[in-house]
């Protein structure tokens, strides 16, 4: 048993509060690392075989097949090994929920319709057994969204290691997060027709929208009003509003709005809600967005879907209508992304990438979609999604395809730091292997 | 998505003429050998994974009737004539996929809230057979399940093994023979932790743990008053008296099963402590529990659980949903196994019991179990605690023909089903399938287009009426 | 004669109009008589004395104290027999489903809740028919209805009951007719609060009159050292179904469910019938030796065409073929009625116009909802057909019953006119299945609290198949509605406003009752409050 070992176990059995990780996070140090004789994907190119990688300082210095390795560095023998980029999550409560059951640990939803100026690093919980759980299968990278209510507030791009939120944080906000209010008038089973609450839910709906569009015009007034403001200072003064403040870069196009609908109805009118307002839009949940492709491709649209394993809505829908979307978006040349939509189990990512080429989408396609694509479509190419010189070091080193469940992850870096492959999940199993 | 039976057909709806026809045509040609009425499928060409007899390699597999008649390599299974042949080259055969946690196919509420023992109602009332969810998990390779009430009472209700027997009237869904299986259930569900009862109902016992053992307790102390009620009744009749007869109570009856041996007791549980309690009470009682499910902190008391002689049916990497799933780890299965408890991998979700055999791989994964020992989770070991694995569960000559045909290793997760078979019946097929959306479409917009047409004509005739009117 | 005596004969020649309908002999001539007994009679004649029929034929002779009714041109049937109503009692209340727009916590208009029932529920004493029920009742045409409550789970035991004028009493043709079981769960919490507990249920509860009755007959013959068993009205009425004395209707619309009826019917040896019946067409060989109450309250389509493509296609089937029941049975030879079920009064003779659409015969129909109710309840000795000897309920309309146009002229029954509602009081009824003139339609001044001050637009709006159409003028130029829609109270518009500057979009959100309308309008300069009313 390593020091290491003995010394978290001890520091488990010492006071392990629900939520607050007694794994090691990341060392906080950045020191040159060399992963040589590996077969490396860097993902935005061709495989390399025998290749070699390296980081110094939590930036990828050198990716290739004869590379000079730094003096001092630290020199990890790949052999028999594979390297990729860390995997990128494009949607969930990572951080944001510790027991779904226990109110006081979950931070996902605020109360309310319109909350744009709820902020997801906000509430992000550095020190979640979640987060070890999830990055030890190999994702570095996740979309920490809220959701609840409409308009539910912020994202932001965050890597899986930091002792605060800043320091886990790469980009916030990232996009605004609008649930999109869903028309259910029923009819889709057997039960007689209520006409008094269809005719109620028909209502309800109308009045989300409305209050919606009124957010939105008043945001755009707003931003109106405070640019005026700004460029000149005779304008009169007005008092600040947060909520439309938090509006204002999204109205002006700034901030893309990941719109979230699920159904062709509600698709449709949340991209003409988009449309309205000229927002940078990006589609998320999206079950029917094979019939929404020829508008998605011509406004441009990219698309995040997921989760993949998941079951349609409709009785009549075919039963891999889920596993399909990938690959008619790609024949359409849609941009897109996979997101797992979960906090518990973002671990499993990669294995809804795998269904959609199991049913079509070529290999390297379903890795894309959970490495350079989520970069592409939220701006932070430049930063992660490949393995390419200049960008973070987020790597990992497995023993075989990360699409596959029985790889293991053998080594983890987030931003250049080794990161230990110790969970909540693996002390356990180590401390009741032990039971003698 | 629907087979190629004709969607309303349904038990009885032959005229009864036509079914004696064909009983008389089907005993002739069985005395005759039935070679042409008779199913014969035989899929040739595929790597087998037997699951008991290893992997075999460019292998056939020989499905005569509803049974496995004959399972090898190539070369030492004879192909009939008149036999379908399927060429299977390049794939994979797995037996169907067991699902020891299943909700699907239940009419109404899966849960009699009402009471801590509803052990009388029974999940074999209400099933049917038109819940696209089985379509879906024969899609992916799934064919037995045992449908359980839920986990609102302590002793819920009477659970039912059921192949998805798609296209089939669903009195034919139930396998017969199977064991009477009954679902406890402990923790924070029966002791309403997560979900309270309107204003102005009062709150329901139990509400602890504690509890939770009580009413179990009482159950089968009251099922042995019970018996003992009936017993002297009877004594009394045999002395010629004519005694009042005892009130004959569902529920005392199935209590009174499960400690005849009659009724399986399945377990749903979370907690060490708790799976510790009942296997406590279980031996003062006099009832052994056949499987614990969920069992999420089963590692925790895996040697116990063996030695009580309980399986543990469990998912995998579900975790963290409440208080009680908190220390669940994957795992879970690999250190059950290892202390000698037959383990499986069951679903609890529609969704995920399309999915079983990468809950499986995941035991490769986490916890370094073997393929074999893998495979063996969602097919050999659920059917042995069910008591079915002399039917099912294997590809093994005699055994029922429940298999799947994958496009390749089931343990991978570019793997998906081409085709599965129940009892030899293809009722699921992917070609057919990606065919039958079509004609489902077809008849959809045919349907609605006559709805709307008539629609219009009766319309135009009302519009038209009061003008003939005047004319009159 | 005595003071008293005056005062008698005096109070009898009052009361005497009252309770007297002189002289109670007719004489329907020149119509089609359809006895149902045999074939049609053209212009037949049927003669009514004493609440009975005293002859049915074609050139009879007319009895010279007979009034003549005349019947030419029109058609004169059997008094119809609705074999499934819960005329009389509060309905249940509609289970609401969870829609995503939020229906559960919506207010329930303040109505009477259903009453508690058991087996023990005697629906002859319960039942409170109001005159208004009864007369809209016969109106379609029907004269005798069987009633019990819908709710619960033992619904209790039903009344067959002639819609008279009169008291209760008079109108009873038999009480304890059947006893009636529907598989409704009991709200959560209350056990049975599932389908299968409810099925467990009705089991244990015959299980536990069976023991009663069991026990009760020992303990008569022998009470000494024995415990005295209870008794009860509920354990009683089951104790008739179990010794087949009284049938058992299930209430049952599908497939899986009639099945399951079928099944506890067979477990504890049960005389029964099925009632609703709606899947009947997917299992007519089943269906030869039960009777079967086929109700008319056929399935119908979502309004919207998204929602109707959205139904699953199983859905879509079942609706369209649920109306071929009838036909699917009558072709099989099956003893099968038309009833309403949970239809009401104005959609039963709808409903089995339906049914003839799909293939059902005309003849078939009326036979469903006369003779074949009549044998099925056990009353065909007295009502069912016209023949001699039958209770005089009798029926005429202007046209063969079931068509579309047709109307019931007149009503007889136990040999009684009755008096039809007019066309005023049918009209107040029947509005709302009616669309009227959408309310939007009109012109509207409508006022926007704008920050500048009061802005008025005068809008002229018209409704066609939710989409509105129109013209404004007023403060901010004058135009077309651009777009806009209305779902009955919501509405929206976009009109395109002028100001010296520009123009914008401005679009109103209201909602309109009656003619008031209000809300909000959204501009680029901001939302602001709008009021306004309808002129004309």
């Amino acid at each position: 048993m390593s020091r290491r070992t003995i010394a978290l176990t001890c520091a488990f059995f010492a006071g392990s509060l629900f939520g607050q990780s007694v794994i090691m996070n990341s060392p906080g140090r950045k020191p040159a690392f060399a992963i040589r004789n590996a077969t490396i994907y860097p993902v935005t190119s061709a495989p390399i075989a025998n290749g070699t990688i390296v980081f110094d300082k939590g930036v990828i210095t050198a990716v290739g097949a004869n590379v000079a390795i730094p003096a001092g560095a630290t020199v990890i023998d790949g052999t028999g090994l594979s390297v990729y980029p860390g995997l990128i999550d494009s949607g969930a409560q990572v951080g944001l929920t510790e027991i779904s059951s226990v109110p006081g640990s979950v931070d996902t939803a605020e109360l309310g319709d319109i909350n744009p100026n709820a902020r997801a690093e906000v509430a992000l919980n550095p020190h979640s057994n979640v987060i070890p759980v999830t990055r030890v299968n190999g994702i570095t990278t996740v979309v920490v969204e809220p959701e609840g209510g409409v308009v539910s507030g912020s994202s932001a791009l965050v890597n899986l290691a930091g002792w605060t939120p800043a320091e886990m944080t790469l980009k916030a906000p990232l996009a605004m997060h609008i649930h999109f209010p869903r028309l259910r008038t029923g009819g889709f089973d057997d039960q007689p027709q209520d006409e008094e609450a269809e005719k109620e839910a028909k209502k309800n709906y109308t009045k989300s929208i409305d209050k919606l569009r009124d957010t939105f015009r008043d945001a755009q007034a707003y931003a109106k009003a405070a640019a005026a403001r700004k460029g000149d200072t005779t304008v009169k003064r007005f008092d600040r509003d947060l909520v439309l403040e938090a509006l204002q870069p999204v109205v002006e196009g700034r901030v893309p709005v990941v719109m979230h609908a699920n159904l062709e109805r509600d698709i449709r009118a949340a991209l003409k809600f988009a449309g309205e307002f000229k927002l940078k839009v990006i589609l998320a949940d999206a079950e029917d967005v094979a019939r929404v492709i020829p508008d998605l491709k011509s406004r441009g649209i990219p698309v995040i879907l997921g989760p993949i394993l998941a079951l349609p809505t409709h009785e009549d829908d075919p039963y891999d209508l889920l596993f399909t979307n990938a690959k008619a978006l790609y024949d359409a040349g849609v941009p897109f992304a996979i997101q797992s939509a979960d906090a518990h189990n973002a671990r499993n990512l990669p294995y809804h990438a795998a269904a959609c080429a199991a049913f079509g989408l070529p290999k390297d396609a379903a890795l894309k979609s959970i490495t350079i694509n989520p970069a592409q479509i939220f701006g932070v190419a430049d930063r992660v999604g490949s393995l390419e010189v200049g960008k973070l070091a987020n790597v990992i080193v497995t023993d075989g395809d990360p699409l596959e469940i029985v790889t293991h992850v053998k080594r983890l870096f987030i931003g250049g730091e080794d990161i230990p492959l110790d969970s909540y999940h693996t002390l356990l199993y180590e401390k009741f292997s032990k039971r003698p | 998505m629907r087979n190629a039976r004709h969607p309303e057909r349904s038990e009885g709806s032959q005229p009864r003429g036509r079914r004696i026809l064909r009983c008389f045509v089907a005993a002739l040609l069985s005395m005759t050998g039935g070679a042409i009425a008779e199913n014969v499928i035989a899929i040739r060409d595929a790597t087998i994974l037997t699951v008991t007899n290893g992997k075999i390699e460019h292998g056939t597999v020989l499905i005569r009737g509803s049974k496995i008649a004959a399972v090898g390599p190539n070369a030492s299974v004879a192909v009939p004539a008149g036999a379908q042949v399927i060429d299977a080259a390049g794939k994979f055969v797995l037996p169907g996929i067991i699902d020891t946690h299943s909700h699907t196919g239940v009419d109404g509420s899966v849960n009699e809230i009402s009471l801590p023992n509803t052990g009388m109602v029974r999940i074999a009332d209400v099933l049917t057979n038109e819940d696209v969810s089985a379509y879906r998990q024969l899609a992916g390779g799934t064919t037995t399940a045992l449908v359980l009430h839920g986990s609102a009472n302590p002793i819920g209700g009477q659970s039912q093994i059921v192949k998805w027997k798609w296209g089939h009237p669903v009195s034919e869904w139930p396998v017969a023979g199977a064991p009477r299986t009954i679902k406890f259930a402990l923790g924070e569900n029966p002791k309403s932790s997560n979900f309270r009862p309107p204003p102005g109902t009062p709150l329901q016992y139990p509400q602890t743990r504690m509890g939770v053992e009580e009413v179990i307790r009482k159950s089968f102390t009251d099922a042995r008053d019970y018996m003992a009620r009936w017993d002297e009744y009877e004594a009394r009749r045999k002395r010629g008296e004519t005694p009042l007869p005892p009130r004959r109570d569902l529920l005392m009856e199935t209590m009174a099963d499960i400690l005849r041996g009659n009724i399986d007791v399945h377990s749903h549980c979370y907690r060490a402590d708790e799976i510790m309690m009942l296997i406590n009470l279980a031996n003062e009682m006099g009832f052994k529990v056949r499987e614990f499910q969920h069992v999420l902190e089963g590692y925790k008391v895996a040697r116990e659980i063996a030695a009580h002689g309980a399986g543990g049916g469990t998912f995998i990497d579900w975790w963290g949903y409440k208080l009680e799933a908190y220390d669940a780890i994957p795992y879970n299965v690999a250190l059950m196994e290892r202390a000698g408890v037959v383990t499986s991998v069951n679903s609890d979700s529609d969704e995920l019991a399309r999915h079983l055999n990468q809950d499986a791989a995941k035991a490769m994964k986490y916890g370094g179990l073997t393929e074999d020992e893998a495979l063996k989770l969602c097919t050999i070991n659920p059917a042995r605690q069910l008591r079915l694995d002399h039917r099912i569960g294997s590809i093994d000559v005699g055994k029922d023909a429940d298999l799947a045909i994958w496009t390749g290793h089931p343990l991978s997760t570019y793997s998906r089903v081409e085709s599965t078979f129940v009892e030899g019946e293809m009722v699921f097929d992917r070609q057919r399938d990606l065919q039958l959306r079509k004609d489902l479409a077809k008849e959809k917009a045919d349907r609605l287009k006559k709805e709307a047409d008539d629609e219009a004509k009766k319309k135009k005739d009302a519009a038209k009426k009061p003008e003939e009117k005047k004319d009159e | 004669m005595s003071r008293r005596s005056v005062c008698l004969v005096v109070l009898l020649l009052i009361a005497a109009p009252l309770c007297a309908d002189a002289p109670g002999v007719y004489a329907i001539t020149g119509g089609t008589v359809h006895p149902v007994s045999g074939a049609a009679i053209d212009k037949g004649v049927v003669v009514i004395r004493d609440g009975l029929i005293e002859a049915v034929g074609a050139n009879l002779p007319i009895p010279p104290d007979a009034t003549i009714i005349d019947a030419k041109g029109g058609h004169v049937y059997p008094g119809l027999i609705d074999a499934q109503t819960s005329l009389g009692f509060a309905a249940a209340a509609p289970r609401r489903r969870g829609f995503g727009g939020g229906g559960g916590g919506a207010a329930q208009p303040a109505t009477p809740p259903p009453p508690e029932t058991s087996p023990a529920f005697q629906a002859i004493r319960e039942a409170k028919l109001s005159d208004d029920d009864v007369e809209a009742k016969r109106a379609t045409g029907v004269t005798t209805i069987l009633t019990v409550p819908a709710s619960g789970i033992f619904n209790g035991q039903s009344a067959v009951l002639n819609l008279a004028e009169g008291s209760m009493e008079s109108r009873v043709i038999r009480a304890g007719v059947t006893q009636q079981v529907s598989f409704s769960p009991r709200a959560a919490w209350t056990y049975p609060d599932s389908l299968m507990g409810v099925i467990s249920y009705v089991k244990q509860s015959l299980l536990d009159a069976q023991q009663n009755a069991a026990a009760l007959a020992i303990y008569t013959k022998n009470p000494a050292g024995n415990k005295r068993p209870d008794q009860s009205a509920a354990a009683d009425a089951l104790a008739a179904v179990l010794r087949r004395d009284v049938p058992v209707v299930f209430i049952a619309d599908t497939e899986l469910m009639m099945r399951r009826a079928m099944a506890i019917a067979k477990e504890f040896n049960l005389r029964y019938m099925l009632s609703g019946a709606r899947q009947a067409y997917r299992m007519v060989n089943d269906l030869q030796s039960i009777p079967v109450l086929v109700s008319v309250k056929w399935p119908t389509a979502p309004a919207s065409k998204e929602d109707k493509e959205e139904q699953p296609l199983r859905v879509i089937r079942d609706r369209q073929l649920a109306p071929t029941s009838p036909a699917a049975l009558a072709k099989s030879g099956a003893n099968f009625a038309l009833v309403s079920g949970a239809a009401k009064t104005a959609e039963f003779i709808p409903g089995v116009r339906k049914a003839i659409e799909n293939g059902l015969s005309a003849d078939d129909a009326l036979r469903a909802t006369t003779l074949s109710p009549a044998r099925i309840l056990g009353i065909d000795r007295q009502l069912g057909t016209l023949e001699k000897g039958k209770i005089a309920n009798v029926v005429v309309s202007d046209k063969p019953i079931f068509e579309e146009k047709a109307k019931v002229t007149r009503v007889f029954v136990d040999g009684r006119e009755t008096k039809l509602p007019s066309e005023e009081e049918k009209a107040k009824r029947a509005e709302g299945a009616t669309p009227a003139a959408s309310p939007l339609d009109g012109t509207w001044s409508l006022s926007v609290k704008s920050a500048q001050g009061d802005v008025n637009i005068t809008a002229t709006l018209h409704v066609e198949d939710g989409r509105v159409t129109g013209t404004f003028s007023g403060d901010r130029g004058s135009g077309d509605i651009k777009s806009g829609s209305f779902d009955g109270t919501t509405v929206e518009f976009t009109i395109s406003a002028k100001t010296d500057a520009e123009s914008a979009d401005w679009v109103f959100h209201g909602t309109v009752s009656g003619t008031a309308m209000s809300g909000s309008v959204s501009t680029n300069l901001g939302t602001f409050q709008f009021s306004g009313s309808k002129g004309q």
